[in-house]
């Protein structure tokens, strides 16, 4: 073991020398793209083998990674990239199938629902088919099911079922022997996302209880409330899991501690929604937020069209730069998270991670940089 | 330099806003099938060339391998390389494309390029006593620089810097005539030098000793393609980059005429300090497109294949505002910057006696 890990250091050092790059292996991605996608050595690449239509707007893709993928825990989430009009995007999804459909079949499933105004899902509803390939990264998450069964409450809210469908299924599969009970809310009853699986999984699965609510089917919105958690027996005792909208989360966990379950048993994954690009002229626009500069472990705030660049340099920083004036791109670095204004084009940029010029890059609420 | 007002560099700024803003709104698929597929081209050439290279024993077939592995590292530094690490592709968030991570097959370390091309050179274009990238401090180009004997043989320098062209650039950042002056110690460039010995002892073991030794009983042929590779690359590179900047109309600024310069003046200094020339589509592909150098300099953050069709645009909004536009063959705009290399290499008596007083 030990012989071949310094095997294969020396073979990556040696790469390193003869093509200059940090991933060697990657050199030859252009070619071997064009012999077979699946060859791709830069990301793992994954071939979508079938796409199932769950509800109007959600499709489940299955999905066939190259074999040296590492594989997941149940709950975990994955990064896929897209390249659409040449800009590749990043996204992070829940992977929804369990982890043995993975180490029998090869498998994995993600379940995506087309967000609003969302680019790479509306592109992915429309454009992503059979015996296409997409990259995916190695998953990550600390989404996971208690090592010792244990009683467990999930509360889902739309698309946040993915996670706990991969989580029921291990349960199911591996004879979680506790109580375990979903509250999952859909817009109607036609939004539930993949219906039979759940229902398959009610009836082979004894220890689970289903409980499937629409919140707007009446003139009344029906929300979580006291009385659904009251219901569920011995709740204090539970690793509660959540997984939803933003509202659904607050309210859930406001519910949660006026009923005495402990913080330390509650655990939480988010997703956001994309939001609308901002075309408006930058006086319109409320400008700066707080700055996580990720490597150097620091925060500020700004206020107004300070641009990152100068909030970094305010805060004793000295990022790489060269004219401060967009041109020669000395000051690019990765925004890891947020929302900046480029200062040139009064445009807002997206909200996932990509590469900015830190002098013409001004803060649109919270922003967190690799500086 | 010509005059302008502040009014009229203001529109300036504006018409040449117009037509970059016109590409940047159209940047997508067609730019990231483009370099896509000039990497495919050069990993085939040097694939090619590394492979055929041991084979070199039949004459026609080092000659192949030679040339191939010699277009390869032109493509690679050139239209690949340069463009990149100018942040051309920056907007495609691929992180092999990326302009702070891009490291190039050449001595000159990427992080050293990006401080003395992208910030020194193209912020300061052609300003004397501030881009160093003038004459190299090597050269004297121009009549802003006093004659000094020594400046008699500079054409001798001139082949020799062309010949080690990826030495010269590598170290471009040490400043050798600064120590020489007195002005930094040595021990001041010291990262630098570590530096400069990671990447240019890792392309010389690359090219020179790992290539010729795992071939070993033909490692002197290896040896001889790869030094012939290299040889082509950095006389064709430096001839680029010569034809750039020192061609006749070419000029020259002070630096007090450029401080707390608008972006309109910034302009008009990119728009006069540099020249292009002609050629057919391979010409401008192995020249990086920079036989586009005026487009370049004004946009150099623009994916280069696109400065041929913004030229007709740029050339207009130079007539319109009476700036010239420096275009000619290659041959004609080498022959200038040949000429200058050699006159200015003359004391100023005898060279205007020879040739005229300068305009």
């Amino acid at each position: 073991m030990l012989a071949r890990n310094t095997q294969t250091n020396a073979l990556h050092w040696l790469g390193k020398q003869l093509f200059n790059r940090n991933d060697p292996a990657a050199f030859f991605d252009p070619l071997l793209e064009t012999l077979d996608p699946m060859l791709v050595q830069s990301q793992t690449p994954a071939r979508v083998e079938q796409v199932i239509e769950e509800t109007a707007d959600t499709r489940t893709f299955v999905m066939k990674p190259a074999a040296r993928w590492a594989g997941f825990q149940a709950g975990q989430h994955v990064n896929i990239s897209v390249e659409i009009n040449g800009v590749k995007h990043t996204r992070t999804f829940s992977l929804s199938s369990s982890p043995e459909l993975w180490s029998t079949q090869g498998l994995v499933t993600l379940t995506i629902k087309r967000l609003p105004g969302g680019l790479v899902t509306n592109w992915l509803h429309d454009h992503l088919g059979q015996g296409q390939v997409l990259g995916l990264d190695e998953a990550f998450g600390d989404f996971l099911l208690p090592k010792t069964p244990q009683p467990v409450l999930f509360i889902a809210g739309g698309s946040g079922i993915t996670p706990i469908l991969s989580q029921l299924e291990t349960m199911a599969t591996r004879d979680f022997r506790a109580p375990v009970t979903l509250l999952y809310f859909v817009r109607t009853q036609r939004d539930v996302i993949a219906e039979e699986r759940l229902k398959a999984l009610a009836s082979r699965y004894s220890a689970l209880t289903l409980n499937i609510i629409a919140t707007n089917e009446n003139d009344k919105p029906r929300y979580l409330k006291s009385q659904d958690l009251k219901a569920v027996p011995g709740l204090k005792a539970r690793r509660v899991f959540l997984c939803g909208p933003k509202g659904l989360m607050d309210l859930a966990n406001e519910l949660l501690h006026q009923q005495g379950v402990r913080e330390k048993d509650i655990h939480s994954t988010f997703f956001s929604s994309a939001t609308p690009a901002l075309n408006a002229d930058l006086a319109d626009q409320v400008l700066g937020g707080k700055v996580q500069f990720g490597k150097s472990n620091l925060e500020a705030s700004s206020e107004g069209d300070a641009s990152l660049l100068e909030i970094a340099e305010a805060s004793g920083l000295k990022p790489r730069h060269g004219c401060r004036m967009g041109i020669c791109h000395q000051c690019s670095c990765r925004k890891t998270s947020g929302t900046v204004i480029n200062r040139l084009t009064g445009k807002a940029s997206g909200s996932g991670e990509e590469s900015v010029q830190l002098c013409i890059s001004i803060p649109h609420g919270p922003v967190t940089i690799d500086v | 330099m010509k005059q302008m007002t502040e009014v009229q560099l203001q529109e300036l700024e504006q018409d040449l806003n117009t037509i970059r803003d016109e590409i940047l709104a159209d940047l997508g698929e067609r730019d990231a099938r483009y370099i896509r597929r000039v990497i495919r081209l050069h990993r085939a050439l040097e694939v090619g060339g590394r492979v055929m290279m041991p084979f070199g024993l039949i004459p026609p077939v080092f000659v192949a391998a030679t040339v191939s592995l010699g277009l390869s590292k032109i493509i690679e530094n050139m239209e690949i390389g340069h463009n990149v690490m100018h942040g051309q592709y920056d907007w495609m968030n691929d992180p092999s494309l990326h302009s702070q991570t891009y490291e190039w097959d050449t001595a000159c370390s990427s992080d050293s390029w990006r401080r003395t091309h992208n910030f020194e050179h193209h912020t300061y274009t052609n300003i004397i006593g501030k881009d160093r990238d003038y004459g190299y401090a090597l050269l004297r180009l121009s009549d802003d620089e006093k004659w000094h004997p020594a400046h008699s043989l500079q054409f001798l320098n001139y082949i020799l810097l062309s010949v080690f062209f990826q030495w010269g650039v590598s170290l471009h950042e040490l400043e050798f005539e600064r120590i020489r002056r007195g002005e930094i110690r040595l021990r001041d460039k010291l990262p630098f030098l570590k530096d400069f010995l990671r990447k240019g002892g890792r392309q010389a073991f690359k090219d020179y000793v790992f290539f010729p030794l795992i071939t070993l009983p033909v490692a002197p042929i290896v040896l001889a393609g790869n030094l012939g590779a290299n040889l082509m690359r950095n006389l064709w590179s430096s001839t680029v980059i010569f034809c750039g900047h020192f061609t006749q109309d070419a000029e020259t600024f002070n630096a007090k005429d450029c401080e707390n310069e608008s972006k309109g003046h910034w302009y008009l200094r990119q728009l006069t300090g540099s020249s292009n020339f002609t050629g057919s589509k391979w010409v401008h592909l192995l020249s990086g497109h920079l036989s586009y150098q005026i487009e370049h300099h004004v946009f150099p953050d623009l994916p280069a294949h696109r400065y041929p069709e913004i030229s007709d645009k740029v050339q207009a909004v130079c007539r319109k505002h009476g700036i010239g536009y420096n275009t000619g063959s290659f041959g004609h705009q080498y022959g200038t910057v040949v000429k200058r290399i050699l006159t200015y290499s003359l004391p100023d008596r005898l060279r205007t006696k020879l040739i005229g007083q300068p305009t």
